[in-house]
């Protein structure tokens, strides 16, 4: 579960001050896919930042699971980030020099695990988001559809608690962010995976259980989990 | 702590394996050649030292000398003295000198040097001078009127020496004077020409001790004896166990007889030495910083993206590093090889100092000093770099 408190962020550019953040609170339950929306500048990257723990709020409070992340040094936080979360990010962020594989099972290979035991799982992570046979490939030689599932892969590789997701769409057409998205509610439908995705297409809203759309650095409308969400056209 | 390194050795090799090839080899090539001329200047300077005490114990010193006490001109009873040495054990043999500066006259030029009265058959159990005729013949014990000759001082017909004593043309068989510091002049019949490249030696001339004495006359003295022991290297020992004989006369080993020469011209050699090596590695460390720098620079949203999902940034470093100490590795291997190959060419074909072919001799101590140095600025070199770069801000450095 995230809770995060109040929180704010104030860039300082130059001498101006900008707010991306003026006092955000949320709850994130267990199981939830939802989706942070809203225009562009209205704060909701800075607030998917803050909660993957890759940004501190300037002010305000974030606890994940009842650990308090803000209160974490720099090495504890990268620790909960490998243990705790999966991140997607927008224009993928895959390492260059390595192939899918290697990809997906880096960060496995941070925690220790046995060489059998990573492989075995990434590559089913890879066969699960349909790249069976693109493993051996680069960054690349990869189109950019097949790029996010290996993105998504790596993210999910360690069975995180909660997935962020930054507008995994935005670079993708139509057809491929339909099967990213079909992708993201069957992880939440099959196996209760916690997400949470910034988009700002309208159309992304019926995939989410819950849709918080922020103004100008402040939650506008937050709406209530719906228990059952409409069937999205599937392709993957 | 393991894994930790696994995974920065699985960065940094992929980053190898699939990173430039073209700056690889750059790289390690600029490596290796630092990696020889870190060695070289050494090689060069241990060459001259070798060839120095070679020179000074096969034709000049041999390994200890004896000399007159203080205030002595002269040793007395050299027989005895020589039956004395020579029945230690380890002595292999003993050469008394008398030394004298003269002056030789050929052929209207005349040129000051040094002659030695020697006993030949003495001589031939301590130097190596007689194997070293270019011409001619060595003295033999009964020679009276036969005088050998260095090649300097014997000289080209119609060539200066550049400053050196040189009578410009002498060949075996031609009569030259020489004039003693007594004012008693002789005139010999030149009986050999030598080359050994040693400068003392090839600027001088030999004749028999008994001549000598004559001339001078002296009866059973010399100014030096020279001492030959069975092996190199030990001369201290020797030297201990002489004294330990009772020898009252004054006993050096041929490294304290040249001690003065050398050790300036090893001390100037190991100032450009050390110049050489102090520029050798800042190249070092400015390369290697450059090269991680720039991969850094280009890689800074890599970095940010390994921070991101979960990577220690120590992990990140390591990875840098690792990239570092393997292309230091590869690069001083393949400077080992070149050097390998410089030093046999060498070997072939010595460079020519004024006191002979030098040859480069690579001792292990300056290798694996080269080799640590090498690896300690290339390590630092590629730490800063990555440590700047790996300590940012997450998202400015996925921002790039």
């Amino acid at each position: 579960m995230i809770v995060a408190e109040n929180l704010t962020r104030v860039y300082t550019m130059g001498r101006v001050e900008v707010r991306a953040l003026r006092g955000v609170s949320l709850e994130v339950e267990k199981g939830e896919f939802v989706g942070i929306m809203g225009a562009s500048g209205s704060g909701k990257s800075t607030l998917l930042h803050i909660l993957g723990l890759l940004d501190r709020p300037t002010s305000g409070r974030v606890t994940v699971d009842g650990t308090d992340v803000l209160a974490l040094s720099d090495h504890q936080r990268t620790l909960f980030r490998l243990n705790r979360l999966g991140y997607v990010f927008q224009d993928y962020a895959l390492i260059g020099e390595l192939t899918a594989l290697e990809n997906v099972y880096l960060t496995s290979l941070v925690r220790g695990a046995p060489r059998e035991e990573y492989l075995r799982r990434s590559a089913g992570i890879l066969e699960r988001v349909g790249l069976a046979d693109r493993m051996d490939h680069r960054q690349s030689e990869l189109s950019g559809g097949e790029q996010q599932r290996v993105a998504i892969a790596r993210a999910l590789v360690n069975n995180p608690s909660i997935l962020l997701a930054d507008e995994p769409c935005a670079n993708l057409d139509s057809q491929t962010s339909k099967s990213i998205l079909d992708l993201f509610a069957r992880l939440n439908e099959d196996l209760d995976q916690t997400i949470v995705m910034v988009s700002h297409e309208e159309w992304h809203k019926e995939y989410f259980c819950r849709v918080v759309t922020l103004r100008d650095g402040l939650i506008g409308d937050m709406a209530e989990c719906r228990k059952e969400r409409p069937p999205p056209g599937r392709t993957a | 702590m393991f894994s930790g390194l696994q995974v920065s050795a699985f960065l940094a090799w992929k980053s190898i394996q699939r990173g430039s090839k073209g700056t690889l080899a750059l790289t390690i090539m600029i490596i290796a050649l630092i990696f020889v001329n870190l060695i070289f200047l050494p090689s060069i300077i241990s060459g001259v030292v070798e060839n120095f005490n070679t020179q000074s114990i096969d034709f000049d010193i041999g390994n200890l000398i004896i000399e007159p006490r203080e205030g002595s001109q002269y040793i007395e009873n050299v027989t005895s003295l020589q039956k004395k040495v020579e029945r230690i054990p380890g002595i292999a043999g003993t050469s008394p000198r008398i030394v004298a500066g003269v002056t030789y006259f050929y052929k209207g030029r005349n040129a000051a040097s040094t002659l030695y009265g020697i006993t030949p058959e003495d001589e031939r159990s301590v130097t190596k001078i007689a194997d070293h005729m270019l011409a001619g013949e060595f003295l033999s014990n009964g020679d009276t009127n036969a005088i050998i000759m260095g090649t300097t001082l014997a000289g080209e017909e119609g060539e200066e020496a550049g400053g050196l004593p040189s009578l410009q043309g002498v060949v075996v068989g031609d009569s030259v004077e020489v004039a003693y510091p007594n004012g008693e002049v002789r005139t010999y019949r030149v009986k050999g020409i030598y080359e050994t490249q040693s400068f003392n030696v090839d600027t001088a001339a030999f004749v028999t001790g008994r001549e000598m004495s004559g001339v001078l006359g002296l009866n059973d003295q010399a100014s030096a004896i020279l001492v030959k022991t069975d092996v190199n290297g030990r001369e201290e020992e020797y030297k201990t166990e002489l004294l330990s004989y009772g020898i009252q006369e004054e006993v050096r080993t041929y490294r304290e007889k040249a001690a003065g020469f050398v050790d300036q011209a090893v001390q100037s050699f190991n100032i450009i030495n050390t110049i050489s090596t102090l520029v050798s590695l800042i190249i070092a460390i400015v390369v290697v910083f450059i090269v991680i720098f720039i991969n850094t620079v280009n890689r800074r949203r890599q970095i940010g993206i390994l921070k991101a999902i979960g990577i220690d940034q120590g992990i990140i470093i390591n990875s840098y590093v690792l990239q570092v100490l393997f292309i230091t590795a590869v690069g001083a291997l393949a400077g080992m090889a070149l050097a390998a190959g410089v030093t046999t060419y060498l070997t072939a074909y010595p460079l020519v100092f004024p006191g002979g072919p030098v040859y480069p001799v690579v001792e292990a101590p300056a290798v694996l000093r080269s080799i640590a140095s090498l690896f300690a600025v290339s390590v630092v070199a590629g730490y800063i770099p990555a440590w700047q770069i790996a300590r940012e801000d997450i998202l400015t450095a996925i921002r790039g």
